[in-house]
């Protein structure tokens, strides 16, 4: 019992940062109708952006993540310009190779200046962690789930309490139609570009010291995302996070209880169990709400 | 001067040309009601209007300004506001937060949007019972409804309505048109419809359209006394699709 605990909270752990990546990767998809393949570069950009300021100029923990996160708000913003706005009159088609080409784009500059080699970044806290009865609970762990229920609370106010957060959800539902309203509808997509790479920043701050800083992380992280979104129900928001958290429990356990080497394949094992026998996800019948 | 003035507009989709030089004038004040069958232009010449169709050539002046070529944002911005065909409530929105982006082309806070929308019920006292549920959940008469108040919280100097009575009971009809004469007591309206009775009922002028040419225009009366176009358009028409 006490190692399920224990299992259960590393599991929320690591699901919480697929969840705020999944996030992303469904707020741009009902805004523009696009997955994004370049969501995980944006969380691997931010790790290397913390080691840069943190590591290498030995500038203080906060400040490096604050700059870390204006960064990613700075290239949520080139890539909606860059990426996004050229082709948003085109078919879905090129959009989507315009991100993997993106994609590549930013790890090999990441590559380019750091090499192959992984980086190591500390985490926030200098205690390492906590015992709690009979559960180890690591801070940075700790301070992945906080953050993550702030920002499903954060996130439920924007989108629901506010004017602005309507208009996000007006785009993403009748482009046409809100441009007729007089919503800027560029205005709106470029919000939801900023907030997407700030989330995936941030999912990225916090788990790099669980990981290694490495070119590869995006990628890794981002696969696990796009599988949490469709097991959770794809462009539904309560999915993603649902899916990212089910997800990062599910391959804990079976990493435990059945083998590490395959810790990455049950995600997948999962996913393809879940696109034969409910395609549609957990929560699969509400997006026919949203067209 | 007239509030509208359409000179000559020509509307291009690829090969296919959709408006092929038309002139009509729109008064402050007026309902203006433009007829015709199914796909004679009477949508496109809204869309042109405001913005969501580029114009290939001729002239749209609003209040004596140029507005062709402008986008639709920019468009509403200046008093014009469209309802258009299909109604376009989002789904996923409940009525009142529907209702209140009505209002996102002028500047005020949420706080006297929510007012704004509140009051809007008092024209529409029919959905006032809806305005928590989501758009999906409505029925066509009451989306109708919706999209028209939505289409009045901008407030317009000219309201473009594309046949709002499509689709829905003789009945839900006629609750509709009672609404579009409140209404143009203080907003200038050009009315699109299929449905010639109902449209010429309410308004000052009309044109008829077909394949993308004015063929007639005047009061309705003088429509109605036309009798070839009565028998096109208006009789035989009005009766198939009331």
């Amino acid at each position: 019992m006490d190692l399920v605990l224990q299992l259960l909270f590393t599991g929320i752990g690591i699901g919480a940062v697929y969840a705020l990546v999944a996030l992303g990767f469904v707020l741009i998809f009902r805004a523009t109708n696009v997955v994004n393949f370049a969501q995980g570069e944006f969380s691997m950009v931010a790790a290397y952006l913390m080691v840069v300021f943190s590591v290498d100029l030995g500038w203080p923990y906060w400040l490096s993540f604050l700059i870390a996160l204006g960064g990613m708000a700075l290239l949520g913003v080139i890539f909606n310009l860059g990426v996004y706005y050229p082709l948003r009159h085109r078919t879905f088609l090129p959009v989507i190779i315009a991100t993997i080409g993106a994609s590549i784009l930013l790890s090999n500059s990441v590559l380019a200046i750091y090499g192959p080699q992984p980086q190591v970044l500390q985490g926030w806290f200098d205690t390492p962690g906590i015992q709690l009865g009979p559960v180890y609970l690591d801070s940075q762990y700790l301070l992945i789930i906080a953050v993550t229920i702030a920002l499903v609370f954060f996130n439920y106010w924007f989108f629901e309490k506010t004017l602005l957060g309507k208009k996000l959800q007006a785009t993403s539902q009748d482009k046409e139609m809100a441009s007729l309203l007089g919503i800027s509808v560029s205005t709106m997509i470029m919000i939801t570009f900023i907030y997407s790479a700030v989330l995936g920043g941030l999912a990225g701050l916090l788990v790099a010291p669980v990981l290694f800083v490495s070119i590869q992380m995006g990628s890794t992280i981002a696969l696990k995302a796009f599988a949490a979104t469709i097991i959770g129900g794809f462009g539904d928001v309560a999915g993603a996070i649902i899916g990212g958290l089910a997800l990062g429990v599910i391959e804990t356990f079976g990493a435990a209880y059945i083998s590490v080497p395959y810790k990455d394949g049950f995600a997948f094992l999962v996913l393809v169990a879940f696109l034969i026998f409910r395609p549609q996800g957990i929560f699969g019948e509400r997006v026919a709400e949203k067209a | 001067m007239p509030l509208l003035e359409i000179r000559n507009l020509v509307v291009r989709y690829g090969e296919i040309e959709a408006l092929r030089g038309i002139t009509i004038a729109v008064e402050a004040g007026q309902v203006v009601t433009l007829l015709g069958a199914n796909g004679a232009g009477k949508s496109t010449t809204l869309r042109a209007i405001s913005g969501l169709a580029k114009p290939t050539s001729g002239e749209i002046l609003f209040d004596g300004q140029s507005i062709a070529g402008l986008g639709p944002e920019a468009i509403v911005r200046l008093g014009i506001s469209h309802v258009p065909e299909g109604r376009r409530v989002f789904p996923g929105l409940t009525v009142k937060e529907n209702i209140m982006l009505g209002a996102s082309n002028r500047k005020a806070s949420s706080a006297q949007i929510s007012r704004e929308a509140d009051a809007m019920f008092d024209l529409f006292p029919d959905i006032r019972a809806f305005a928590d549920a989501l758009g999906w959940t409505l029925s066509g008469g009451q989306l109708q409804m919706v999209a028209v108040a939505r289409g009045l919280m901008a407030k317009p100097r000219l309201l473009l309505l594309d046949e709002p009575s499509l689709g829905l009971a003789p009945v839900i009809v006629q609750a509709v048109f009672r609404i579009i004469s409140q209404i143009r007591k203080d907003t200038t309206v050009l009315l699109v419809e299929q449905n010639a009775r109902m449209g010429l009922s309410v308004a000052d002028h009309g044109f008829v359209l077909e394949t993308g040419r004015i063929v007639l225009g005047g009061k309705p009366d003088e429509l109605w006394g036309n009798e070839a176009i009565a028998a096109a358009y208006l009789g035989g028409h009005a009766k198939a699709s009331a």
